[in-house]
C-alpha cells in the first residue's frame, strides 16, 4: 500500500480509504498510523498552517519542527501531508537526532478524534500498557497520570478505565488514542482486576497522591 | 505523625543528592566527603553515609527522602528503612558504563520493594550522553519480572518539576496497585 498527500490532504479524505473528514490532527494521526503499520522506510512533510513543515523520519523515530510540543497548536490547520519512500541506507530525513517521536504521537493522540476512539481501535477492548510513556517529556496532567497508573497494572476498556480512574470518558478516550498511536498498548478480553472499594471521600481522603499533588501546588 | 519512607538509590553519580535537595522542603541533611574514587565518576565529593530531606504534608503528615550512597548500600540501616519504605526512586545515569546492568543489581538488592511495584527507574544525565533507550530499561526490567510494567522516565534530577513527576508517579502506582489488592502496604 502506497501513502500519499491526496489521502490526508486538507480537503476531505478520499472515500475509497475510509477515513473520517474531520479537522485538526485526526487526519495526520491517521496517516501516521498508516505508516506505522506498513512498517516500510517512508518520510512524512505534513504542512500545518503558521507553524511550518514538520518533518517525520520513522526510520529513527525522530521529528523535526520549529515549533516548539510545548506550544501544540491544538487547532492547527493542516494544508497537505506528503510522504516520500526511503531505504534502510539512505541518508536521514534531517540532521539527527531530531526531536523523540513519541512526543509528537502523544499530542498528536490526545488532540484528535475530538474524544471519540481512534477508527482503529474496535469498541469494548481491553487495554494494558506494555511500557509506560516518558511523562517527564510531555505535557500531562494528574489525571492522566492516574490513569496511567491503572493501565500499567490491569487491563481496562476506555469505560472502565474512566471510572477506575475517576474521570470523564473523553478523557480516557484520548489517552487510549495516544498510547495505541504510540503502539505501547497490548489488547485483551481479560476482565480488569476490581477494585477493592470504590472511590468515595474516604477512599479520597486516604489517598496520598490526592494530598501530596495539592500539597505540592498541582 | 503518619510518615512515608522513599528511597533513592543508584549508581554513583546518578543525581540522588540531588534529587533530594530539588524535592526536599527542609535544608537537606547530606553527608558529602572527597571523592577518592574519581578515576571511577569523575566528580568531586560523593555521598559517604545519606541524603535526608522531607515534605511535610499538612503538620501531621511527612514523606521522607532517604538517599542511600552508591557505595555502601550494604550497610545495617538499609536493611531497616527498606523493609520500611513505601517505595522507591531508583536513579541510574545514562553515561554510567554499563546503565542497564547497574538498575539490574540495584533491582536484586531491593527485590522485594521491587516485587511489589513499589520501584519508579529515572534514566538521569540523558542529555549528556544518549545512552540506551527507555524501551531497552524497560525490556530488560521485563525480564525479571514478567508480570510487572515498571515506570521508566528520562529524568534531570536538578529539575523540580521533573522530580515531582516522579514521586508522583510512584505514589499514584503504589496506591493503584493497593487499589487492586495487588501489594500489602510496607509495614510502618
Ligand atoms: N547534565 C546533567 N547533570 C546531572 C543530571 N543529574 C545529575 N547531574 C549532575 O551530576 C552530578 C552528580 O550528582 P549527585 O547528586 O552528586 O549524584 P549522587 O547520586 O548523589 O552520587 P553519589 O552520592 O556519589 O552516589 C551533579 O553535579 C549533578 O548536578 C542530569 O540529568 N544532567
Ligand atoms: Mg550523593
Amino acid at each position: 500500500m502506497t501513502v500519499n498527500a491526496n489521502h490526508v490532504a486538507g480537503e476531505p479524505a478520499s472515500v475509497s480509504m475510509g477515513f473520517p473528514v474531520t479537522v485538526g490532527w485526526t487526519h495526520a494521526a491517521i496517516a501516521v498510523f498508516s505508516v506505522l503499520r506498513l512498517n516500510t522506510p517512508v518520510n512524512l512533510t505534513m504542512h500545518v498552517e503558521m507553524h511550518g513543515p514538520l518533518l517525520i523520519d520513522f526510520r529513527h523515530h525522530a521529528f523535526s519542527w520549529s515549533t516548539p510540543l510545548d506550544q501544540f497548536p491544538v487547532d492547527a490547520v493542516h494544508t497537505g501531508l506528503e510522504t516520500e519512500p526511503t531505504s534502510a541506507d539512505a541518508p536521514p530525513f534531517f540532521e539527527l537526532p531530531g526531536q523523540d517521536l513519541d512526543g509528537l504521537l502523544w499530542e498528536m493522540g490526545i488532540n484528535s478524534f475530538g474524544g471519540a476512539a481512534a477508527y482503529w481501535l474496535p469498541k469494548g477492548e481491553r487495554y494494558k500498557l506494555t511500557r509506560w510513556p516518558n511523562v517527564t517529556r510531555h505535557s500531562h496532567n494528574l489525571r492522566q497520570m492516574k490513569m496511567l497508573a491503572v493501565l500499567g497494572n490491569t487491563y481496562a476498556s476506555t469505560s472502565e478505565l474512566a471510572t477506575l480512574a475517576g474521570v470523564e470518558e473523553v478523557e480516557a478516550q484520548s489517552l487510549i488514542n495516544a498510547l495505541s498511536l504510540m503502539r505501547i498498548l497490548s489488547r485483551s478480553a481479560e476482565a480488569p482486576a476490581t477494585a477493592a472499594a470504590p472511590e468515595t471521600a474516604a477512599a479520597k481522603r486516604k489517598s496520598l497522591f490526592a494530598r501530596l499533588r495539592k500539597r505540592l501546588g498541582r | 505523625m503518619a510518615e512515608h519512607v522513599i528511597l533513592f538509590t543508584g549508581p554513583m553519580g546518578a543525581g540522588k543528592t540531588t534529587a533530594i535537595r530539588s524535592l526536599s522542603e527542609i535544608e537537606v541533611v547530606s553527608t558529602e566527603a572527597n571523592n577518592s574514587e574519581r578515576h571511577i565518576v569523575d566528580k568531586a565529593t560523593t555521598t559517604v553515609a545519606l541524603d535526608y530531606g522531607e515534605i511535610l504534608i499538612d503538620g501531621e503528615e511527612k514523606v521522607r527522602l532517604y538517599g542511600i550512597p552508591g557505595q555502601k548500600r550494604f550497610d545495617f540501616m538499609w536493611a531497616i528503612l527498606k523493609k520500611r519504605a513505601k517505595g522507591m526512586i531508583l536513579l541510574v545515569n545514562s553515561d554510567a558504563p554499563d546503565p542497564i546492568g547497574q538498575m539490574l543489581e540495584f533491582i536484586d538488592d531491593f527485590r522485594e520493594l521491587y516485587d511489589r511495584g513499589g520501584v519508579v527507574v529515572g534514566v538521569s544525565r540523558a542529555d549528556v550522553i544518549a545512552g540506551p533507550t527507555l524501551g531497552d530499561f524497560s525490556e530488560a526490567l521485563e525480564r525479571t519480572n514478567p508480570d510487572l510494567v515498571i515506570p521508566v522516565f528520562t529524568v534531570d534530577p536538578r529539575d523540580r518539576d521533573q522530580m515531582e513527576d516522579v514521586l508522583l508517579v510512584l505514589i499514584a502506582n503504589i496506591e493503584m496497585r493497593a487499589m487492586f489488592g495487588m501489594t500489602t502496604a510496607a509495614a510502618l
